[in-house]
């Protein structure tokens, strides 16, 4: 995980035209938010295509930045505010179709891995839209309970409610699929 | 389940994850060439107690300016304690409106308290103040009055929170509200409060229910335009995205 400092002197860099300070972010940052479009049960094209959109919005609105703060909450309150966007969008094509429910495109090919261990669709899949996206900011970017609120809007004890439900739902998922023994505390 | 056995099997998925579901280089390659050629300086965003001092300073301005303007007849007849009490709460509430509207036009930002909770608490307040300084002044109000004075002070707080919800969106405009609404209404809320600064100084009618129903109504009407406007303008920019 990329600490805030290191990130902070990027994006202060990125405000004052340094070039090379933009392409460093964008090579830094763009897998976790790629990932985290993913984990929101969107097809590879369309995180493809938000992951875009966000950096776009990121340029436009890089003066928000005040240099200092962490960069992990306004980057993520911005592709949270892309990817409501395009649920919205999405939701509206699919009243307009008449379409009853849109499958995600197959996940890769494992490459032959013949480890039952969870896919990390599979286990977040089974959560509600806003647990998981606690869990993801959680868990997958290593936000702290802090950095999420933030970055959602909410107050660190909606987080930690989120999260504390979210373990409990994810618990009897893991339990039910055999992959945590019972006598787990 | 302990936390740790979620962040390992957490590790362990996402490491997967990670290798199945990388981002294309030719995507990271297209997005850079979007964002790099030509990239300019820009000036960050003012901190958020320069923008929050420079919303208060508007708020008080345009309801003293107001209030000046059509007679400071309000403040004549209140009591040193009585004007300290309103005066106190209208500038904590304004105080917490503009932090908010700040926060909201910075992505990322420590929310203070939701928008609509602080226009509910605030109101609540408000009213609560009123009622205790001016319980006493019931005496005979008949509803003709009540409504024809008591629409005269609505129209006029509007008026007054028009300029300032002008002024508010000058201060704000360079900022990016990532919830819009949200926006709306702490701005609205403000806008509102410059309104209800003017009628506390100017309003000679300090009947309870005068001052509670119309006078604070100043706040909601105000907050719910904000609120309105800002989905209107979310609409239309979608509207017009869809277009192209």
């Amino acid at each position: 995980m990329h600490r805030d400092a290191d990130l902070e002197q990027l994006m202060a860099a990125y405000q004052q035209g340094d070039s090379a300070a933009a392409a460093a972010l964008i090579q830094r940052l763009s897998p976790q938010l790629h990932r985290f479009f993913l984990v929101q049960m969107v097809s590879r094209r369309d995180a493809d295509d938000l992951l875009q959109d966000t950096w776009l919005r990121i340029h436009q609105a890089r003066h928000t930045y005040r240099p200092g703060e962490p960069v992990l909450p306004w980057l993520y309150a911005i592709a949270r505010h892309i990817r409501v966007d395009h649920y919205r969008k999405a939701h509206r094509t699919a009243l307009r179709e008449q379409q009853m429910e849109v499958l995600p495109e197959a996940p890769a090919a494992t490459g032959g891995r013949t480890d039952p261990g969870p896919d990390l669709e599979a286990l977040l899949g089974a959560l509600p839209e806003s647990q998981r996206e606690v869990i993801t900011m959680l868990k997958v970017s290593g936000m702290s309970l802090e950095e999420v609120a933030r970055a959602t809007s909410s107050s660190v004890g909606s987080v930690k409610q989120k999260a504390h439900r979210a373990y409990e739902k994810l618990r009897g998922l893991l339990q039910d699929r055999g992959l945590l023994r019972d006598d787990t505390p | 389940m302990k936390p740790e056995d979620l962040d390992r099997i957490f590790a362990r998925a996402g490491a997967e994850h990670h290798v199945e579901q990388q981002v294309e280089p030719e995507l990271l390659r297209r997005i850079s060439a979007a964002i790099l050629p030509g990239l300019r300086p820009v000036r960050p965003m003012p901190s958020d107690r320069v923008i929050v001092a420079g919303l208060l300073l508007l708020t008080a301005a345009v309801g003293i300016a107001g209030a000046s303007i059509l007679g400071m007849y309000g403040i004549r007849k209140l009591s040193g304690f009585e004007a300290a009490s309103i005066f106190v709460v209208v500038g904590l509430f304004a105080w917490l409106a503009a932090s908010q509207s700040a926060a909201e036009m910075v992505p990322g930002s420590r929310r203070l308290v939701n928008p609509a909770v602080l226009v509910c608490t605030g109101i609540l307040t408000l009213m609560a103040v009123f009622a205790a300084l001016f319980g006493g002044n019931a005496g005979s109000y008949a509803m003709d009055g009540f409504v024809q004075q008591g629409v005269g002070c609505l129209r006029a707080g509007l008026m007054h929170a028009l300029p300032a919800a002008g002024g508010t969106w000058l201060i704000l405009r360079r900022g990016m509200a990532v919830n819009r609404t949200a926006a709306g209404i702490a701005a609205g809320t403000l806008a509102g409060l410059a309104g209800v600064t003017m009628l506390s100084l100017h309003c000679p009618n300090l009947r309870a229910i005068h001052v509670m129903a119309w006078h604070v109504a100043v706040v909601p009407v105000s907050a719910a335009a904000g609120a309105l406007l800002a989905r209107a303008l979310t609409f239309r920019e979608r509207s017009a995205a869809r277009r192209s």
